[in-house]
């Protein structure tokens, strides 16, 4: 095999970005001053310059088989760049404060998006779990982040425990996969799969433990026991990245890996992922009724929303996964925005947590009230903000396969979600108020108007997006 | 016949030694039968041909992780029998799931089928004419190139979370600049005094830095010039 | 007789023999090492050294094997008695096989196997074994200690060692060690790769616990380290199996940087002397610098020999190898394995 045939340029934005992670490190450890606030800007950097070279979209298949690029992996790409862009900018002053400026913080952030980008574009399963490590050991070390802190520990532990298993199961599944066809490339097990007929138990077992694995990742039921904890112990700016970019990838590599590979092994797959998905709606909806800390409220939320999302690829159809991809996008800027609002919410310097302390945010400052409000009407799928939309086409794609009881669980766990939603939102304009919040820093507003901008205005312009969703979609049922 | 033979021998130690390692009182005892397990496995691989595989597992498995192992083993003061309390508590339980799992694997392994290459390949792991080691190279530097350098990313990252999670670097630690302490000169260190004889270091302008000063002694005179040397 | 020596029978005797030539002279070596260094010491302090037992004190080895096989073996309360005779055992066993693949002439090794430099590498990150099971089944404190300093060190310098080697590999084309020798026809490897060669063999001193990085045994500090505990025959084992170690660590120099058994120049003069000669000549030679730096450097601080290892020899061996690779595929000079 000759240099130009592994078509390596396909893999510029990864490699660039990888690079760009090693130079932070290098000059964070050689400067004698902390550097947090540095590396951050040039992580930042390093994410637009990726962004930039992921846009003009060279497509084809490299490195052996490998590593795909193609509409689908580039809009993830972009799509978890802006998030992990937007949780540094949201990091930046949160870290400073509860005393986490190290520059390693933005680093790890970074190696952690390429590792998502690799998800992103894995074609093998063995690039799938190389992408995978890489991403959640990042995750794990974040989340552990604050190390003085008992909670914060706890997290990363507990994450890592539970995280080391899915890792096992899911190379388990892939083991089982590779002995019962013969190939980890996906366009030669597409092709070994072509006749469900031939699939045997053993493979099925395989694909199973490989859902269960990313399934993990996303959080969706049952292996969604360490969210709440997680979200609640690790430090903040890390919760809002695990509630955006690091629930994109896996999704995305769990739509590519069920529609490429195992696409034609759509009945054996799809009644799992349906199971799931209520599992998750109804956990999600439920559990969140009864809690008092708004980490742990995003934990089960975005434990629903997963379910929401599952939807879309139960469907198995160029709408479904349409309707994932959008609805991925929405909620990425919904969440994010969420997380610049709690993670305004200090008094005095101290950090707060509780859903209580929220009350009278509509007199003492309208503006952060307004922006959560917007952001809670949008997670509840009000119209006409961006999760009405995510929802509308994730729904739409099972309606037309025929999925109905799917899509009323959907819209009725919907609605019982609405009632915690909206519950914030009471608390902030209708309790008694308490004493105002320290003023916000511009970093946290800057974010949180972005998301409040994308989330309200988004049904005024909501073709590029859909458009792009749409060609992504179409890659994975050529 | 031989290597059969050695094939023989070299699976039963390894077997047994495995089933040592899990079942082993002494913790120790129980890395040293890993240990043991390891080389049984490099020795069936060489039987296998994997000469390269053989040597490299013992390098890296005995010769460094299992090194790390028993350091750690040795270190740890774990109370075993403490850690054993619920075995019986939770014996049902975990055989339940166990003999779920083998029923499971039974059923899977029902409907076995090779994959049409293995058949074949299975009998010419090795192509003849290319070195086994540089049929390693070719898939691990040129065919899986980008898992490779992904997982040396993978290590990196365990490494910054390695030491971002434990390294508590104070900053008052005495670090020795060995440039600095290569580059001092006598002249930058060593005064020559001519001191009088009687004449006391006062007297001369030399003063130790806080060193209470006996009363000199007119003997020791000498003795503390001699110190600056 | 040749017919013989095809059946699997005769094979066996054939190797039997071979290691008998191969291990008595390398035992006798051994012990005439213990002599040397002592008159080298001796020498370079200006003192004689063993002059009493025979002439110039040349028997002076057999005289300590004598005493030590003549004491009793001490085993210490609380000692794990299995582990603790084990250890001296492991340690001389695994210093003697590693002698298989030594090539002391062109195809002179009783295994001439491909991959004869990675079964040196494993052997001797073996040797830490030895002393750890020894420090730990004493059930000492110093003895524990020295167990943990030294495997601390021997796993730090293994990873410059291994650069340092595949920096030879890639000049070569092969794991063979006949091979290795055979490249350095034009030119040893000590010449274009002479900062590697200083690194290996101040590696090789640290992986042999040698002075100054002697810090596993530590006289002054804890009293003799890992083998504080031990005396007589199995004290003996360790003592042999540390001298059999420096020869094999002066005969892997010598196979990777000074041209094995190659005459130097490879003219005239020089190659009327049989190659096993020179293989032994190259190997005192690296013998007699161990002995060298010991008299002369004092010993490592523990905090000095590790940054010694991470930060100067891994970086230092790293960027070399680097260097070396991009030399040979720029001008073309990679060789190709068959």
């Amino acid at each position: 095999m000759t240099w130009t045939a592994m078509n390596w340029t396909l893999a510029v934005p990864e490699l660039v970005l990888a690079c760009c992670g090693m130079g932070i490190l290098v000059f964070g450890v050689l400067s004698k001053r902390e550097t947090f606030q540095l590396c951050s800007m040039l992580t930042i950097g390093a994410f637009l310059l990726t962004g930039v070279l992921v846009l003009p979209g060279a497509y084809g298949v490299g490195y052996s088989g490998l590593f795909t690029s193609d509409a689908f992996s580039a809009f993830v790409k972009l799509l978890v760049l802006v998030a992990a862009a937007l949780c540094v900018v949201v990091s930046l002053d949160y870290n400073e404060h509860v005393n986490l400026r190290r520059f390693e913080f933005p680093v790890l952030m970074l190696f952690c998006t390429v590792g998502m980008m690799l998800m992103a574009s894995a074609s093998n399963l063995m690039t799938m779990y190389v992408g995978t490590e890489l991403m959640s050991l990042a995750i794990y070390v974040l989340a552990a982040f604050a190390r003085d802190e008992l909670r914060s520990a706890e997290a990363g532990l507990k994450y890592f425990v539970l995280g080391a298993l899915a890792s096992g199961l899911m190379l388990y599944g892939i083991s089982l996969v590779y002995g019962f066809s013969g190939s980890m490339a996906f366009d030669k097990l597409a092709e070994a799969l072509a006749d469900p007929a031939s699939a045997s138990p053993g493979l099925v077992v395989g694909i199973v433990f490989i859902v269960a694995g990313l399934a993990f990742k996303v959080s969706a039921v049952p292996f969604h026991m360490w969210t709440p904890d997680v979200y609640e112990g690790a430090p903040t700016s890390i919760t809002a990245f695990l509630g955006t970019a690091p629930k994109v990838a896996p999704m995305a590599l769990l739509v590519r890996a069920m529609a490429t590979p195992f696409g034609q092994l759509l009945v054996q797959w799809q009644q799992l992922i349906v199971l799931v998905s209520i599992a998750s709606m109804l956990l999600g909806s439920l559990a969140a009724i009864g809690q008092r800390n708004i980490k742990r409220l995003m934990a089960y939320s975005s434990i629903g929303h997963m379910g929401y999302v599952l939807i879309g690829l139960a469907a198995g159809s160029v709408d479904g996964i349409r309707g994932v991809l959008i609805y991925l996008v929405t909620y990425v800027f919904m969440n994010v925005g969420t997380f610049a609002c709690i993670l305004a919410m200090r008094r005095r310097g101290k950090m707060l947590e509780g859903i209580s302390d929220l009350a009278g945010l509509g007199r003492t400052d309208p503006a952060m009230a307004l922006a959560f409000a917007v952001f809670m009407f949008g997670m509840a799928g009000i119209p006409p903000l961006s999760g009405f939309w995510g929802k509308y086409f994730i729904f739409s794609a099972a309606v037309q396969q025929g999925m109905w009881t799917l899509a009323v669980i959907g819209v009725l766990t919907s609605v019982v979600g609405a009632y915690y939603y909206i519950n914030i939102v009471k608390v902030m304009y209708f309790d008694a108020p308490e004493e105002a919040f320290d003023p916000r820093p511009a970093s946290l507003s800057f974010v949180a108007a972005v998301g409040g901008l994308f989330t309200t205005f988004f049904f005024v312009f909501p073709a590029p997006v859909v458009a792009a969703a749409e060609a992504a979609a179409k890659v994975l049922f050529r | 016949m031989i290597a059969t033979l050695a094939f023989y021998v070299f699976a039963v130690i390894l077997l047994v030694s495995a089933s040592m390692v899990v079942s082993a009182r002494n913790p120790v005892h129980s890395v040293l039968f890993l240990i043991l397990t390891f080389f049984n496995a490099a020795a069936l691989f060489l039987l296998a041909g994997a000469e390269f595989l053989a040597m490299i597992l013992v390098i890296v498995y005995v010769g460094a992780v299992a090194v790390l192992f028993l350091f750690v083993v040795m270190m740890l003061d774990v109370n075993f029998a403490q850690l054993r309390e619920g075995f019986q508590r939770y014996l049902p339980v975990g055989a339940t799931i166990g003999v779920v799992l083998l029923v499971e694997l039974f059923m899977v392994l029902g409907g076995w089928k090779f994959a049409p290459e293995a058949a074949s390949l299975r009998f010419a792991p090795v192509t003849p004419g290319v070195h086994n080691t540089a049929q390693l190279g070719r898939l691990l530097y040129t065919d899986y190139f980008l898992l490779f350098q992904a997982s040396g990313l993978v290590l990196l990252v365990a490494m910054i979370g390695a030491i971002v999670l434990t390294l508590r670097d104070k900053g008052d630690g005495r670090r020795q600049d060995i440039s600095r302490q290569l580059a001092r000169t006598a002249a930058d260190t060593l005064v020559m005094v001519d001191v009088a004889t009687g004449a006391g270091m006062k007297d001369v302008g030399i003063l130790r830095p806080k060193v209470a000063e006996p009363e000199p002694v007119a003997a020791a005179h000498d003795h503390g010039h001699g110190g600056h040397h | 007789m040749t017919e013989f020596l095809q059946t699997p029978l005769g094979i066996l005797v054939l190797t039997l023999v071979q290691a008998l030539l191969l291990l008595v002279p390398l035992l006798i070596g051994v012990a005439y090492l213990t002599y040397a260094e002592r008159k080298v010491l001796g020498a370079m302090q200006l003192r004689r050294g063993p002059n009493v037992v025979g002439p110039f004190g040349l028997f002076q080895p057999f005289a300590d094997a004598i005493k030590m096989l003549m004491k009793e073996t001490v085993i210490p309360t609380g000692a794990n008695r299995l582990l603790f005779l084990m250890a001296p055992m492991l340690t001389f066993t695994l210093a003697m096989i590693a002698w298989a693949v030594i090539p002391v002439n062109d195809g002179w090794a009783i295994a001439d196997i491909n991959v004869g430099i990675l079964y040196l590498f494993a052997i001797s990150s073996l040797g830490v074994y030895g002393i750890i099971i020894a420090g730990w089944a004493s059930n000492s404190k110093y003895a524990f200690l020295g167990a943990l300093r030294s495997a601390a060190q021997m796993v730090s310098y293994e990873v410059s060692m291994g650069f340092i080697m595949v920096t030879v590999l890639i000049c070569v084309g092969s794991l063979n060690l006949n091979d290795i020798v055979n490249a350095q026809k034009t030119v040893w490897f000590c010449i274009p790769l002479f900062p590697m060669f200083i690194m290996f063999f101040i590696s090789t001193l640290a992986e042999t616990n040698r002075s100054p990085f002697d810090l596993p045994e530590g006289e002054s500090e804890i009293v003799a380290g890992f083998f504080v505990e031990y005396s007589a025959m199995s004290f003996a084992l360790f003592f042999l199996g540390e001298y059999a170690n420096m020869i094999l660590m002066s005969a892997m120099t010598t196979i990777l940087f000074l041209g094995g058994w190659l005459a130097p120049f490879g003219i005239e003069p020089f190659t009327w002397l049989p190659g096993p000669l020179w293989f032994i000549i190259k190997v005192v030679a690296v013998l007699f610098v161990f002995l060298w730096v010991r008299a002369t450097f004092p010993r490592y601080r523990y905090d000095q020999l590790m940054r010694l290892g991470w930060k100067v020899f891994l970086p230092g061996s790293l960027l070399y190898l680097v260097l070396v690779a991009g030399v040979l595929v720029a001008m073309g000079w990679l060789p190709h394995a068959a």
